[in-house]
């Protein structure tokens, strides 16, 4: 009994002065990237942990996107508890910030960090910041695009000597185009996540946008003058190729993937988040040739829109992130921003300019033959009632998808989001 | 010596005396813990709540005091109203017929013996143990509207695939026929506890004068099981009234303004708007109306089993 109990506290003394000898930071970290891409992003976080093994270790978790994330991040914050590091949308960072759930990133913390504003584009820098304050590190400018069958498209005619689509651009280019493709033996000429308002508001912000539309004024109110009738025009489009039977109505987000890759839809609109499933079962020799280009033009000028992961660091509160783990946060965000080449695989644009302008993300495919779409992108409204899981996208799914699936005509539609959405500004 | 005689002897006080102090003490400290937890984790968070639904606060931190404003602006709220007829339809839709399906599959069950019995058992309690973003996910994957293996049966009735999940008539009742098939293994077993209880000579006596299948069924297991009905009938208002789990899942991302409930009207009031006060006006009217309708339905049930 006395040699056990020697050996009992021998050990204890052993295995802490161990502990004492290995002290890393461990980095709590919250993402929300379960699609295609966060296959990319675990790949990306052990390359990091293999690199600073000792140092630095990101211990992360992935939660479900969207209301169920950000809510999460909102009350951890508020009773001190959650996250040292967390993906955070751009076009939520309004309200994320006025509920208090982000703190702010001084400038010493990112020149220290070796980073720097002229790193990234204006307009992306400026969407991360509220007030002049940081609050926010770009990471990746992602948006929709269109991805195509090209042999399907080649058998109706709508593939140039390129390899890329053409007769796309115009509202009646492109619907002609879907008959085409049906007429050609496809189910639909193009499938789209039809059952969420998520999806439908990005597609229908693209298509405002293309028209100089603008869906929140600088004066505060939602679809003013006519900036109501280009958003009928946008949900007309859509709503037009559901009713022909071209674009599936009421589908869900895995079934609109899989009439594309099953060979039943020609073309399919979704995020370039998608790009890795594509990319892997093209590998794996069970998906045709495939590519993907930036949304075609339907109205005047060409317009995508764009959202932007960044990284944040919540304002726990009583429980703020100690000086010495915010140092090694931003060394872990400063890392994913110069290894952001590697999240181009997920499809996404990287905002760290020094990887944008790099030769090997110019001839990286098949991201260089949308990545022109950055030049024209639309980002979301900056208010306390848009972005991820806010509002607006509660009014996409109430009032812009049944317009879509032809349960209410566009004109109501969007007086009716207008009117909702008007209403619930304080 | 007699009985009476004993009796007797002992001093009158004494034997009238019910609450000795050393019983009143030990019971009052088998209660304690009971007590303590209840009145933290239950009394105390419903005294907090009913008082932040007089302020205007976010959902953690101070407010300020606006007295009755909230429930004024609940009741000119259409959104409230919408939330509370849905709530009422899903009792409507689950409760009863709940109960009713349990009672007949309970009776149906307790006729087989042996391992077919615990078989069939088996099969209708095991989706009790699924959670529910299981059951969502299958669900959710047998009626998708475009590669269900549910829609070949649908298009049959209906001509063609039917979005159910996405046409507002259909949205309620098929998510009440999922939460029944959920949650219809606790109601069997509760039943089946009943239905052993009754002894079975009763049914030997009865059929030996005669007396039909049915009769039997309405004259000795319906009056005998009625005090599990009714304790089924009240779990499963308290619970329905509550719903949020499968109408929140089912109907993320489509119109969520006309299928929530209430329970949803609290979670977007409060976490997505980070209105508290709102959010526990509408939780505290909520709780009043549980209370009245399981007392209404308790004290009618008990009244008619009274005759």
């Amino acid at each position: 009994m006395k040699s056990f109990l020697k050996m009992a506290v021998l050990s204890a003394g052993l295995l802490s002065t161990t502990g004492l000898v290995h002290a890393q930071e461990v980095v709590t970290w919250w993402d929300f990237l379960g699609g295609g891409d966060g296959v990319r992003m675990k790949a990306l976080i052990e390359k990091f942990n293999a690199e600073n093994a000792g140092k630095i270790e990101i211990q992360g978790t992935t939660l479900e996107w969207g209301t169920p994330f950000y809510t999460k991040v909102q009350t951890s914050a508020a009773i001190g508890e959650g996250p040292d590091v967390m993906t955070y949308h751009l076009s939520r960072l309004p309200l994320g910030v006025s509920s208090g759930a982000l703190s702010e990133i001084t400038a010493d913390e990112i020149a220290a960090a070796g980073l720097a504003g002229s790193d990234y584009a204006d307009s992306n820098w400026k969407a991360a910041q509220v007030d002049g304050k940081q609050y926010a590190i770009p990471f990746d400018i992602h948006s929709i695009v269109l991805y195509y069958n090209k042999d399907m498209l080649k058998a109706a005619g709508l593939l140039g000597d390129n390899g890329l689509p053409t007769g796309l651009d115009g509202v009646d280019n492109f619907k002609a185009a879907l008959q085409k493709l049906k007429d050609g033996g496809a189910e639909y000429g193009v499938s789209i996540h039809s059952a969420a308002g998520d999806s439908q508001w990005r597609i229908f912000y693209s298509l405002l946008g293309q028209q100089d539309g603008q869906f929140l004024d600088a004066d505060g109110n939602f679809l003013s003058g006519d900036n109501l009738d280009k958003a009928v025009k946008a949900t007309t489009v859509v709503a037009d190729w559901v009713k022909d039977g071209l674009a599936p109505a009421a589908t869900e987000y895995p079934a609109s993937i899989a009439l594309f890759t099953g060979g039943k839809a020609a073309m399919h609109i979704n995020g370039v988040w998608e790009v890795p499933t594509m990319t892997d079962l093209n590998a794996k020799g069970e998906l045709f040739d495939w590519g993907a280009i930036a949304l075609p033009t339907f109205f005047d000028h060409p317009a995508t829109w764009a959202d932007s992961h960044a990284f944040a660091i919540p304002n726990r509160v009583g429980n703020e992130v100690s000086p010495e783990k915010r140092a090694a946060v931003m060394q872990v965000i400063a890392w994913m921003n110069k290894n952001s080449l590697a999240w181009a695989d997920a499809g996404h644009i990287p905002a760290y300019s020094p990887v944008r302008n790099s030769e090997e993300f110019k001839t990286k495919q098949p991201n260089a033959t949308y990545s022109v779409l950055a030049d024209t992108a639309v980002f979301d409204p900056s208010s306390v009632l848009a972005g991820v899981a806010s509002p607006v996208y509660d009014a996409a799914g109430n009032y812009l998808m049944p317009a879509v699936n032809g349960e209410i005509d566009p004109q109501s539609a969007m007086e009716q989001m207008r009117d909702d959405l008007q209403g619930q500004v304080e | 010596m007699s009985a009476a005689d004993t009796a007797a002897d002992v001093p009158l006080p004494a034997r009238k005396k019910r609450f000795n102090r050393n019983e009143v003490l030990a019971a009052l400290i088998f209660v304690l813990p009971f007590v303590v937890v209840y009145a933290v984790l239950f009394i105390y968070p419903t005294l907090q709540m009913i008082w932040l639904s007089f302020h205007k606060a976010p959902l953690i931190g101070p407010g300020t005091f606006i007295g009755f404003d909230n429930y004024l602006k609940l009741f000119k709220d259409k959104l409230f109203g919408v939330a509370l007829w849905n709530t009422v339809y899903f009792v409507i839709l689950t409760v009863v017929p709940a109960t009713m399906v349990a009672l007949a599959i309970a009776v149906g069950v307790n006729r087989l013996k042996g391992w077919m019995q615990s078989l069939i058992l088996a099969c209708f309690f095991i989706p009790y143990i699924l959670p529910v973003s299981v059951v969502f996910r299958v669900w959710g994957w047998m009626f998708d509207s475009q590669f269900g293996i549910l829609q070949p049966l649908i298009a049959l009735v209906a001509g063609g695939n039917v979005p159910v999940f996405r046409t507002l008539p259909l949205f309620m009742p098929t998510v009440a026929f999922i939460t029944i098939w959920w949650t219809i293994g606790f109601n069997i077993l509760l039943f089946i506890a009943g239905l052993r209880n009754i002894s079975p000579e009763i049914y030997e006596a009865a059929a030996l004068d005669g007396t039909p299948r049915w009769r039997q069924f309405t004259r000795i297991t319906w009056p005998l099981i009625w005090p599990i009905t009714v304790l089924v009938l009240t779990i499963q208002l308290i619970a329905q009234f509550k719903i949020f789990d499968q109408v929140y899942l089912f109907g993320n991302g489509g119109r969520s303004d006309a299928t929530m409930g209430l329970v949803q009207l609290i979670y977007r009031s409060a976490f997505q708007k980070n209105n508290g006060g709102y959010g526990a006006t509408v939780a505290v009217v909520l709780f009043l109306v549980i209370v009245v309708f399981s007392v209404l339905q308790f004290q009618m049930l008990r009244a008619r089993g009274n005759k």
